[in-house]
């Protein structure tokens, strides 16, 4: 009872931690159509810089920030200089991304050294809580009300904002939107903002939690995103955090039990997913 | 007299064709007038680079397919010849069956992803690519009486490759065979529909052509010769380890592809060339500087800069130029016979 709680737990923390990221990739995707292979290099960034200032300045919410307000500084180099010379053609898309990535993740050895950097949860977010013989890590917990927190309020940004709208409406029909007068390319920025932000902080929450950095970690990560958008249907927001969910338990409990099968069980689901609707599992249409 | 007239204008008619007949006999007969063991490894890595470029860049360039997972077929190739050399006597005998087993199992793998992904957009090819060759990687690390693991085993490689000459010359000669084979390939009316692909899907599939297969054959074809550029990779350095699977080898056929100019397969060739050469500079250079370490950076930042502003690479750049001058040259003999 009490492994299979953690494990749970353990499952939707991670779960967590792969949304922040998949949710961004899934947006800019749904909106824009550029899959952002650079994504992870977004996370990686987030970690390093945010686990930077925390031990600088010793305040966990300083590194918080400072990773985020990375996240959105990148974002906006990343879309105006990266992501706009290449819009409409997907191939160059793809190669441009993956380029970047390279040079993201190798910019981080270059500032940071090659070693991996050791990271701990703050004072108050350390050990556990004890309730009957169950033993619940803080942090963990941490994690997730964080996860929900930015989930309901993107979503909150979404139904009930004007720029939620346009978003909303910008991935149905773009051509539409800027018909009607809205500056689309603002739009795009905006979330491209948005979605690295979410990478960033996912980054900096990962460091504590795992312990150790370390600059390929963007990649690992930028994986499981990749699967949990393709389960998720790309483009789909409410998918993805479900989807985050499924990878994530399902990852937590292969490595308990089947640690050799963990990455491939996440594979076979986004194979079969591929296979019978390639909209995603919680997509409606196609 | 006549002859040598015809001789002449087969030259003049396909200059590029004597020029790099020129390049093969130099480089076949560089290893007996110039001796420097350093250069001979270093050209012999250049050219099974350039056979794993040219795979790529069938996809990439002919097709328009990303792929990011190319290291698969690479590490399937690596491997396979490692496991029959250690398992086995290291015999001519076991190392066509290594052959046909990479042949085999990359063909098999091709097909499966292909089928997977390539009715959908370009970007589920790219991801799944990467994400297998995740898997690949894991199991590598993890299926340790197999493969030993992380630290990779050596092996015995069959006599007739053991001499550096020997082997330089067996990679040079499969390097222009895969570069014959490909261009003809290429140039066939299965690889006009590759093309036609390329620029235009829909159309292409109005026109009747079933665009899946099409697209499958270029996958399974370029999966292959990827594997076969795995196998000598791994006989050049009788060792194998679980590098062979990591991003680095898919980015190196990226990087030299894209920088030597896509869809041109001469351009993956002056690519690997490139690349190699600046790796093996960078690397001394290194010593002088900590920065010349992270060479990889520049590389990135030249790659970026090339898909913006020179999608074409470094021989299409070239051939652009050319035709330019050419349309110039004959647009000018239009006016003069005009006026």
């Amino acid at each position: 009872m009490e492994l299979l709680f953690n494990l749970t737990l353990n499952g939707l923390a991670t779960g967590m931690l792969i949304f922040l990221l998949a949710a961004g990739l899934t947006l800019i995707f749904g909106l824009m159509d550029v899959l952002n292979f650079a994504h992870g290099g977004l996370f990686a960034w987030g970690a390093y810089s945010g686990i930077w200032i925390y031990t600088t300045t010793g305040s966990f919410l300083f590194g918080i920030i400072g990773a985020i307000l990375t996240g959105f500084l990148l974002g906006i180099i990343t879309e105006k200089w990266i992501i706009k010379p290449v819009y409409g053609n997907h191939v160059q898309q793809i190669l441009i991304t993956l380029g970047l990535m390279l040079v993201l993740s190798e910019m981080l050895k270059v500032i940071w050294g090659p070693n991996q950097l050791t990271a701990n949860p703050p004072e108050y977010l350390r050990g556990s809580w004890e309730i009957g013989d169950m033993i619940i890590i803080k942090y963990r917990v941490f994690i997730i009300v964080v996860g929900l927190l930015v989930f309901a309020g993107v979503q909150f940004l979404l139904k009930n904002t004007k720029i939620g709208l346009v978003v909303r409406a910008g991935v149905m029909n773009k051509e539409m939107v800027q018909a009607l007068g809205i500056n689309i390319k603002k739009v795009f920025m905006f979330v491209f903002m948005i979605g690295s932000g979410m990478a960033a902080l996912g980054g900096v929450l990962f460091g504590p939690y795992s312990g150790v950095i370390h600059a390929g970690m963007g990649m690992e990560f930028a994986i499981l995103a990749f699967i949990v958008v393709v389960i998720g249907g790309m483009g789909n927001f409410t998918g993805s955090v479900m989807a985050a969910i499924l990878v994530g338990l399902s990852g937590s409990f292969m490595a308990y039990f089947v640690p050799e099968l963990s990455l491939a069980v996440n594979m076979l689901l986004m194979a079969v997913v591929l296979i019978v609707k390639p909209q995603g599992l919680f997509g409606g249409k196609g | 007299m006549a002859e040598r007239g015809e001789g002449m204008k087969w030259i003049v008619n396909n200059r590029m064709n004597a020029i790099y007949l020129i390049i093969a006999a130099f480089l076949l007969l560089l290893p007996f007038v110039y001796e420097s063991r350093n250069m001979l490894i270093l050209l012999t890595q250049i050219f099974v680079f350039a056979i794993l470029a040219m795979s790529y860049d069938l996809l990439l360039g002919f097709t328009g397919i990303v792929s990011f997972g190319h290291a698969m077929f690479f590490g399937i190739g690596a491997y396979s010849i490692g496991i029959f050399m250690k398992r086995f006597e290291p015999t001519m005998l076991h190392f066509i069956y290594a052959v046909l087993a990479t042949i085999l199992i990359t063909a098999i793998v091709s097909f499966i992803v292909g089928l997977l992904t390539l009715r959908l957009k370009s970007h589920f090819y790219a991801m799944l690519t990467m994400a297998l060759a995740g898997l690949f990687l894991v199991l590598a690390e993890k299926w340790r009486t197999l493969t030993f693991g992380n630290d990779g085993f050596t092996f015995r490689v069959p006599e007739i490759f053991i001499d550096r000459t020997n082997f330089y010359i067996i990679c040079l000669v499969t390097m222009i065979a895969v570069f014959m084979i490909l261009k003809r390939f290429t140039n066939s009316p299965l690889g006009r529909v590759l093309q036609a692909i390329r620029e235009n899907e829909q159309r292409t599939e109005s026109l009747g052509y079933q665009v899946l297969h099409y697209k499958i054959a270029a996958s399974v074809v370029s999966g292959v010769l990827a594997g076969i550029a795995g196998i000598f990779y791994a006989m050049s350095l009788r060792y194998v380890n679980t590098s062979v699977f990591t991003m680095d080898i898919t980015l190196d056929a990226l990087l030299m592809t894209i920088i030597g100019g896509v869809g041109t397969l001469v351009g993956a060739i002056i690519g690997a060339g490139l690349i190699e050469f600046a790796h093996d500079g960078l690397t001394e250079l290194a010593k002088e500087h900590w920065i010349f370490e992270r060479w990889i950076i520049f590389f990135g930042i030249i790659y970026i800069l090339v898909v913006i502003f020179f999608p074409l690479g470094i021989v299409g750049t070239l051939r652009k130029f050319t035709w330019k001058r050419r349309k110039l040259e004959s647009a000018k003999k239009k006016e003069n016979l005009a006026g």
